[in-house]
């Protein structure tokens, strides 16, 4: 009853709206989930600080979300010569700072020197070291940069998507040892430094991040017409998602990515909001269930524990893959809005996905006959053993707050049950979660979830066997087992070539090799949508990004 | 246990009733002179109670069973039988077909027929095996059955009050009086011990004890873990009052006169100090039990408490944190409604019991 009067008062609940001016402002608000934790592009690591400077600096290429081809960004063209090893950059002319000194090849040196410093701990420096070698750059001129590298290296461009920084600005800091705490969120904006399309003119911590146009901006449209058209953007930081909802839904907010079970709500209102609901793709990044395969868990003073017989006993991943009630999640977890998953490589990247791969399908009577011809029996009712007849009971974790996760992990365990495989399951908060995996390998099974990149060399600290993402066995010395190795050569092999279609076979190769071997089991992908206001026009997302952000504009009312 | 045993003598002794009589005739006594709002408080902790005791039976289906064609089903309508078809059974209920996946939308399936059969399989109520479920409380995320939840939780949320309160209170008891009695050093170091616990920020201590629980635990052993530490952290403000009630006593009249006849120090403890301050004790902890329901609905409610697929009143009631699931699927509030109840009619006990057996009111 009283149930019934609360939904009610929420269903029934009308806001009235206040016009905003928005449009006539030519601003666009979106929201943003946590506060920044740093503006030195160099030192960001999480997506919040990526998003409150991602418009404030530019790198020499610009990625095409459409065409997923590189196009030319700070460097207005660019060659490869002596066999790929050598890579010229012609820089753009004209392009100005904020503060009106001219960006130049300094700016590129400068940039790089940073980065290769061992004393400052950044995120680009992994992807830059070929083969363990820096790459030799040099400025024969104010406008071109030459990058020889030590070997042919495909993702050579990808490496190099970091942003610029200002040489003028930030040498003194850097030669006095001062980097690591330059530019950090105690910074008054209007002191970055930018070339991006749009600057930054406020930032009220836990309130919002203002932005205006970049006057000076180098990129101009077809017509000659000025870029960005946008006169400002404000990321709103609103850190509980049902509030950016109803933001967005009483117009506070013009873009919001919304959840599965928001899609519906959102199409049935479309027309009174005047908003449009669009299906962008599916998700590019990758959630599995991973097995801890890692001897440093198992081995305990001589004595190794027989669950690293059973997560190394292919049959009995096999069986496990055949109880994944793929069909069930995407109902129950994403209201149908999701696809199967069966490789690591999301199928929105056309290049590198393979498709040729069968998935495992939901079939419990074929596990439970795969686990009794590997021998793992029942040994009462309702438990099964292995076949020293240690019953089969395993730990399961994912970060706690996260229902779809937790849905997933329930209908896991139920299935399993149905197998006489026990489950404890239990999540863990992020930091206590990332801390078993990386350093204290104390957990069995986890379901986690790694974003996903056009460059498959992007995942080599996931795929090679040294890698410190290398999950289920992390940082080995050598390869623990032959296809661990056999995938550390294709990585190397994907990268000789450098046409795609050339590389693409030895990427197809190494989902293969995951596919048989089954350290993890691929889950499901969200079908991801947005939704935004009709008056924006040119608004493009991809799955990959924004197309032609820059384009962007409030139609005049 | 302890709280019955000192209600019921304090109770047989009360002026009002004149002459020491056996508890029965007490309670029958209590019951007649309770109000209407103590009387329904009562019967629905003892329903509840029931529910914990016998879920099994009480519960429908498995409450982990994942229907899971039937995801945020909505409480089915039950129908009374025409005569002619009371050998299959007397109420049924269409069963339910999910129309629109993305809305989960469901519609009425009118060509068939579920049948609850009653006593059925050791249930109080359920229907056949192959059949479709009867969802009295409609069904959760998952398709499990809310009503079959709920009755399997109340088993957590029932408890949790009680095996709190008793460690809680023994420890309390034991410590307060013992210092209340002892007096001068003794006396001043445990209350200081007592007040830098209280002191400590309860809620974050009981996230980070929580956090550091350890992954390989059942759902019973994690149980009373969180018990374990929620009566830990509240026992020391207890123990405060009784000792300062034990300090007080230990110069009345009738305690000097045990000491002067040369009692020892344990029984000046338990046969006069103790039962002394009984009558406080039963009050007071039928007041902070909600305390320890509430407090594990919290903990559930950010993932710390009872898990999957057990569960709680509180980690129910997780599900109905955003305003999306409450629009649509509104019994989702049902176990907050069992958990205001509980609430409720544990306070208006705690009232009633504090009217009838507070010294100060006993005139």
């Amino acid at each position: 009853m009283a149930a019934g009067l609360v939904a009610a008062a929420i269903a029934g609940c009308r806001v009235n709206r206040p016009p905003n001016d928005h449009a006539a402002a030519q601003t666009l608000y979106d929201a943003t989930v946590s506060d920044p934790g740093t503006f030195n592009p160099l030192l960001v690591t999480d997506a919040a600080s990526g998003g409150a400077i991602g418009d404030l600096f530019e790198s020499l290429a610009r990625l095409n979300p459409r065409t997923t081809l590189f196009e030319p960004g700070l460097a207005a063209s660019w060659e490869f010569s002596d066999g790929g090893k050598t890579l010229t950059f012609h820089l753009r002319r004209g392009v100005k700072w904020s503060d009106g000194a001219p960006f130049t090849a300094r700016d590129v040196l400068f940039t790089m020197r940073v980065i290769y410093d061992p004393k400052i701990p950044n995120s680009s420096v992994s992807a830059m070291l070929i083969d363990g070698q820096p790459i030799a750059v040099s400025a024969p001129d104010d406008y071109t940069v030459v990058a020889r590298l030590p070997r042919t290296f495909a993702p050579i461009l990808s490496s190099l998507q970091f942003s610029i920084l200002p040489a003028h600005a930030l040498e003194a800091a850097y030669a006095a040892g001062r980097f690591n705490r330059v530019w950090g969120i105690d910074t008054p904006p209007d002191r970055l430094v930018a070339l991006g399309p749009f600057l930054m003119t406020r930032y009220v911590p836990a309130q919002l991040l203002a932005y205006r146009r970049n006057p000076n901006f180098w990129m101009r449209d077809g017509h000659g017409g000025r870029l960005p058209r946008l006169k400002g953007e404000t990321h709103l930081i609103v850190p509980d998602q049902n509030a950016q909802y109803l933001q967005f839904k009483s117009g506070m907010t013009d873009v919001y990515g919304p959840r599965p079970e928001e899609v519906w709500p959102l199409e049935q209102a479309a027309r009174r909001l005047n908003i449009t609901v669009r299906k962008v793709g599916i998700d590019t990044g990758s959630l599995f269930f991973a097995f801890n395969r890692n001897p440093r868990h198992y081995v305990r003073r001589g004595v190794t524990d027989p669950r690293y017989k059973w997560f190394t006993d292919v049959n009995f991943m096999r069986a496990l893959a055949h109880a994944v009630d793929k069909r069930g999640m995407i109902d129950l977890c994403y209201r149908g809005l999701a696809v199967p998953a069966v490789s690591d490589v999301s199928p929105e990247n056309k290049i590198y996905h393979n498709p040729n791969l069968k998935d495992y399908a939901y079939d419990l009577k074929l596990a439970a006959r795969i686990l009794d011809q590997a021998g793992y029996r029942m040994i009462r009712p309702g438990v099964r053993g292995d076949p020293r007849g240690n019953p089969l009971v395993f730990n399961l974790t994912t970060n706690a707050g996260v229902p779809v996760r937790n849905q997933m992990c329930a209908i896991f365990k139920q299935d399993l049950q149905k197998l006489g495989i026990t489950v404890n399951y239990r999540p863990l908060d992020f930091i206590t979660l990332v801390k078993a995996l990386e350093s204290s390998f104390d957990w069995d099974c986890v379901l986690i979830g790694f974003t996903g990149g056009i460059e498959p060399n992007d995942a080599s600290d996931f795929l090679r066997s040294s890698g410190n993402l290398h999950i289920w066995n992390p940082a080995q010395v050598k390869p623990a087992t032959a296809w661990e190795a056999q995938i550390d050569h294709l990585m190397d092999a994907g990268t000789m070539a450098l046409d795609p279609y050339q590389r693409a076979p030895y990427y197809w190769q190494i989902q293969q090799i995951l596919h048989d071997q089954l350290p993890i089991i691929e889950t499901v992908r969200a079908v991801t949508y947005v939704a935004y206001r009709n008056t924006l026009e040119n608004y493009n997302p991809t799955v990959w990004g924004l197309y032609r952000p820059e384009w962007i504009e409030f139609r005049a009312e | 246990m302890n709280a019955r045993a000192a209600i019921a003598p304090a109770a047989a002794r009360n002026p009002v009733n004149g002459a020491r009589r056996g508890w029965r005739a007490a309670l029958r006594d209590e019951w007649r002179m309770a109000s209407l709002t103590v009387k329904l408080s009562a019967l629905l902790l003892l329903l509840f109670y029931l529910f914990a005791a016998a879920s099994p039976v009480i519960a429908p289906y498995n409450p982990a069973r994942q229907w899971r064609e039937l995801p945020d089903c909505a409480p089915m309508r039950p129908h009374l039988a025409p005569p002619s078809e009371w050998r299959r059974g007397f109420i049924y209920a269409f069963p339910m077909r999910l129309d629109n996946p993305l809305a989960r939308h469901y519609v009425e399936d009118h060509s068939r027929r579920t049948f609850v059969r009653f006593f059925d399989r050791g249930h109080l109520f359920t229907t056949a095996p192959g059949a479709p479920p009867f969802f009295l409380m409609g069904s959760e995320g998952l398709g499990r059955d809310l009503f079959s939840r709920i009755v399997y939780g109340a088993r957590v949320s029932m408890c949790i009050g009680l095996v709190g309160v008793a460690i809680s209170f023994s420890l309390g008891i034991m410590v307060g009086a013992f210092s209340g009695m002892a007096g001068g050093l003794t006396d001043s170091a445990i209350m200081r011990v007592c007040e830098i616990e209280m002191s400590l920020p309860s809620f974050y201590f009981l996230l980070a004890l929580a956090a550091v629980i350890p992954s390989g635990l059942g759902t019973t052993a994690t149980f009373f873990m969180i018990v374990a530490i929620m009566a830990f952290i509240s026992w020391a403000g207890f123990a405060r009052v009784i000792r300062g009630m034990a300090a007080s006593v230990r110069s009345a009249p009738y305690v000097e006169a045990a000491r002067a006849l040369g009692g020892s120090r344990r029984r000046l403890l338990f046969r006069h100090i103790i039962p002394a301050v009984m009558g406080f004790a039963a009050v007071s902890a039928s007041l902070s039990i909600p305390g320890y329901i509430l407090g594990e609905s919290a903990l559930s409610l950010l993932g710390l408490g009872i898990q999957e697929p057990a569960a709680s009143w509180g980690n129910l009631l997780s599900q109905a944190m955003d305003p999306q699931t409450i629009a649509y699927f509104p019994w989702v509030l049902a176990p907050g409604l069992f958990i205001s109840a509980t609430v409720m009619a544990f306070n208006f006990l705690g009232d009633h019991l504090r009217d009838r057996f507070d010294p100060a009111n006993s005139g």
